[in-house]
């Protein structure tokens, strides 16, 4: 009996006006989608590779150690998922005066919208008049009347309800994955294919949510219009309302300085510092005129030892033959340097510090910011699966921590390599300049950005796939409770 | 006769369910929406003070208030409220208030534009889908047109009656949170702003209406509600999600574009290279070295923003064919948050340091040297209307004329057995 409600309640969905609604646009969106976002994703690739060439090529022609910091190559490449799912872009990262506004007017279009906004309102299109609608054509009442079980109704349209929706999705996904494989300019291993299939996996648990959603709302409902005015007002606040809300929330709650107000902050203690270490420079400087006299303004006039501690390849030359020709003016101004470094010290070291200080400080709070956020969120299940899709696919938050962590393994391996590559060159040449001359870094280690696990990817999402599962279980609980005691007539 | 439609229209939506629903739906949505904006604002202003305070800090600065608009709709007021410095010809923006925390990039910003624009829309669309194909199921429309009842006035007296029944929760919502707003003391909104919060209500108002009326031509089109309401979500989603967010990334197509990475890391690289080659030259040649380094980053900033501006446009003119794109334009510009305001302050930030001179940040530094305080007049509502502000409200008229006007003739010949 079962099996004749589904294959009943299958071919009343597929005849109906909504379901050929639902398969246009699903297969065309996604078709549209899927071809726009890998021309998208070429055009990223090809940047991509621009820009790590122009590195490159820098590198070997004009790398000194003074600009290594600047230089450390730190591209991240598009996300392997970019045709399916726009990550947190590279360039959202990047503050820029330049920014280009219009993603931010206008969030842009993909797989996750197609699941998250179409197929749960289609899914609830499909179950919001599931019982209402055969109570009001007076059919359940004559299903009722057999011998079959309420259990067996409920799970029969649930089973064939779910069945007739997926059609539109699978299908859509089918030929997606299909223009996907046949791209030559998208290479996807084993892994990303069996994330793939996660993926699908994880939106099939996010729309049968509403579609069991629906199906509860109609158990409760004596008429289909009141169905569906419930089933639209909870999918506004669960879809567009709950989610977007939260992080404002969680800003309220959980209050951290701005980023503008801590480099403001950094920017007026290195000022007061240099003013000191300025102030301290005079002093050390009139010390010395009043012993050394004349040699010392000869030295002056060099700008040498100034504030920056820099002077011209012309004063430095200069410098350097005078002391050459004379041995106490040599020994001055090794004993300058000597106290004007021990002098500075310690202020460069608690500029380091403040500012080290003030950013892990606020990246502390910024993160615990973001885990309120995210755990506020989770009530709705659009958070949930957003976080299950973004982080299987690497397109999510931790992707971009993950990139964060081996970028900063990255480069404290290539600062050992160039403060080695520096102690090696300065060893073959003693006139060797940190600033002005030429480091080879030909055999430098390369950046190669590899995804996280498999593994890692799974642990991470498992909570929140679980979260959605749990919200299942609630609404097929309370549609079976409520159809259990619903008035048939 | 036309009354008295409207009176039974109006008195029908006042005592239906679907009504509550909608009341509370969009009564707590605007109340919860302000509030939170507000306080966002409050944090936006925060921020702006206490960089303002800084008084020992020397360098020339460019930032602007916060505006109070921002409050319902924000659109582009992270990028506008920025604080901007010069240093060698570039200029460096400081981050977003909450940019560390990155959930702000995963949903999108719930201010009262985007509650209209998405929320009200649809609700717009829930209230007229059934209001012709609804009646003739129960049977009344064939009853009132048995009377000597015109079908012009009929299908008038229906948009009237059920617009306002709509509208009118939605202004009640709107009054309050905007006496909410004003009562308070971090708020100050000035005559100007007023003018441009009327405006902004207007275009909301036009831009509903357009939904509505899509809503009542369907209903004139079908003859079943459950049919009316599957097609109303269907062009729901096409014109508030699709058009302006696919032709966003279609225009991307059409106008090739570097990203920002691409173009700071030249401008980095071409930093790098100054330096290096200024401590290999002597004093005479560094004049030279900074003005090919000036060169070759002015080359790369003109190329990228002459780019980004014809995408502006290509998007801009691709996403106009739906509503929503058209009353976003429109309704940042209105509050101060939009292109038009980032473009003007950009070209004033410019222009600004420019003045400055030499965008030297060493001479700036220099205890002696004085500057004038950064300025900047927000785009007047004449400013905003003239530079693509009217076309928007054209756009909007021009869709509410046009799905009114098939309405009309859908429901002329439509059939009432």
């Amino acid at each position: 009996m079962l099996k004749t409600i589904i294959t009943r309640e299958f071919f009343n969905n597929i005849l109906n006006l909504r379901f050929m609604i639902g398969l246009v646009l699903c297969v065309i969106i996604t078709i549209a989608c899927i071809m726009i976002l890998v021309h998208d994703y070429r055009q990223e690739l090809a940047d991509y590779n621009l820009r790590v060439n122009l590195q490159d090529e820098f590198l070997d022609n004009y790398a000194t150690f003074g600009r290594l910091f600047w230089l450390i190559p730190r591209q991240k490449p598009p996300e392997r998922f970019r045709p399916l799912i726009i990550g947190i872009s590279g360039d959202e990262n990047v503050e820029s005066f330049d920014n280009n506004p219009l993603p931010i007017l206008f969030p842009p279009l993909d797989f996750l919208f197609i699941v998250t906004i179409i197929m749960s309102l289609l899914a609830l299109l499909f179950s919001y008049d599931a019982v209402t609608g055969e109570r009001q054509s007076g059919t359940l009442r004559l299903v009722i009347a057999n011998s079959i079980s309420r259990t067996k109704i409920l799970l029969g349209k649930f089973i064939g309800g779910t069945a007739s929706l997926l059609i539109p999705f699978i299908l859509s996904l089918l030929v997606g994955a299909l223009y996907v494989s046949i791209n030559p300019s998208i290479q996807w291993d084993g892994a990303a294919w069996a994330e793939f299939l996660l993926l699908t996996l994880a939106s099939i648990t996010f729309i049968t949510l509403f579609f069991l959603l629906g199906l509860m709302i109609s158990t409760f409902s004596r008429y289909s219009a009141t169905s569906i005015l419930n089933c639209l007002f909870l999918w506004v606040l669960l879809i567009l309302v709950i989610p977007n809300i939260c992080p404002y929330i969680s800003a309220q709650l959980y209050r951290i300085p701005s980023t503008k107000v801590i480099g403001m902050q950094e920017k007026v203690f290195k000022y007061n510092a240099l003013k000191v270490m300025g102030q301290l420079r005079e002093e050390i400087g009139k010390r010395f005129k009043s012993n050394y006299g004349k040699p010392f303004y000869e030295l002056e006039s060099m700008e040498f030892g100034g504030l920056l501690g820099e002077c011209s390849p012309a004063n430095l030359k200069a410098a350097q033959q005078r002391a050459e020709a004379d041995p106490e003016f040599k020994t001055m101004i090794n004993a300058f340097r000597e106290e004007l470094g021990e002098a500075t010290l310690p202020i460069w070291r608690s500029i380091k510090e403040n500012e080290d200080k003030l950013w892990e400080d606020l990246k502390k709070k910024a993160a615990l910011q973001t885990k309120l956020a995210k755990n506020l969120a989770c009530i709705s299940p659009f958070a949930n699966f957003a976080y299950v899709a973004r982080d299987l696919t690497g397109t999510g938050l931790r992707s971009l921590e993950y990139f964060e962590h081996t970028n900063g393994e990255y480069e404290s391996r290539f600062w050992k390599y160039g403060e080695k590559k520096m102690e090696d060159a300065r060893e073959k040449n003693p006139a060797f300049e940190e600033e002005s001359s030429f480091l080879d870094l030909s055999d430098r280690p390369r950046f190669m950005f590899k995804e996280e696990s498999l593994r890692g990817k799974l642990n991470a999402v498992l909570p929140y796939w679980g979260i959605l599962v749990l919200f299942n279980v609630v609404f097929f609980v309370a549609a079976f409770a409520g159809f259990m005691v619903y008035d048939v007539r | 006769m036309l009354k008295s439609i409207i009176r039974k229209e109006i008195l029908n939506n006042l005592l239906s369910y679907k009504f509550s629903i909608i009341i509370i739906l969009s009564t707590i949505l605007i109340l919860v929406s302000i509030f939170v904006m507000y306080r966002d604002y409050c944090l936006a202003l925060d921020n702006y003070e206490s960089i303002q305070s800084k008084s020992d800090y020397p360098h020339p600065i460019a930032i602007i208030r916060p505006t109070p608009l921002a409050i319902f709709a924000k659109g582009l007021e992270d990028n506008i409220c920025r604080s901007h410095e010069g240093d060698d010809g570039e200029i460096k923006v400081s981050s977003k208030p909450q940019s560390l925390n990155n959930i702000f990039k995963l949903f999108t910003t719930p201010d009262l534009l985007y509650i209209i624009k998405v929320i009200l829309s649809l609700c717009a669309m829930l209230f007229a889908f059934d209001i012709i194909c609804g009646e003739k199921e129960i049977g009344t429309l064939r009853q009132s047109l048995s009377n000597s009842l015109k079908r012009p006035i009929l299908i008038i007296g229906k948009w009237i009656g059920g617009f306002i029944s709509f509208i009118l929760p939605f202004f009640i919502a709107v009054l309050l949170g905007t006496i909410f707003v004003t009562l308070s003391p971090v708020v100050d909104i000035n005559v100007q702003n007023w003018e441009k919060l009327g405006l902004f209500l207007l275009s909301s108002v036009l831009y509903l209406a357009i939904f509505f009326s899509l809503g009542l031509l369907i209903s004139c089109l079908t003859h079943q509600s459950s049919s009316s309401l599957v097609i109303s979500l269907f062009v729901w989603t096409i014109f508030v999600f699709l058009i302006p967010n696919l032709g966003n990334i279609l225009a991307r197509q059409l106008v090739r574009i570097p990203t920002v990475q691409q173009l700071e890391l030249k401008r980095e690289l071409n930093r790098s290279w100054l330096m290096i080659e200024r401590n290999r030259a002597d004093d005479s040649q560094h004049r030279e070295i900074y003005n090919r380094f000036r060169a070759e980053n002015d080359k790369h900033t003109e190329d990228y923003r002459n780019r980004l501006n014809r995408l502006a446009k290509v998007s801009q003119n691709i996403t106009r064919f739906s509503p929503a794109a058209a009353f976003t334009f429109l309704a940042t510009d209105i509050a101060g948050t939009g292109m038009t305001e980032e473009r003007g302050l950009k070209s004033a930030v410019v222009l600004y340091f420019d003045i400055l001179g030499d965008w030297d940040l060493e001479k700036w530094s220099q205890p002696g040297f004085s500057y004038q305080r950064f300025s900047y007049q927000s785009c007047s509502i004449k400013e905003v209307l003239y530079q693509g502000g009217l076309g928007n409200c054209l756009i909007l008229i021009l869709f509410n004329i046009l799905f009114f006007a098939g309405a009309h003739v859908a429901f002329l010949r439509y059939d009432v057995r």
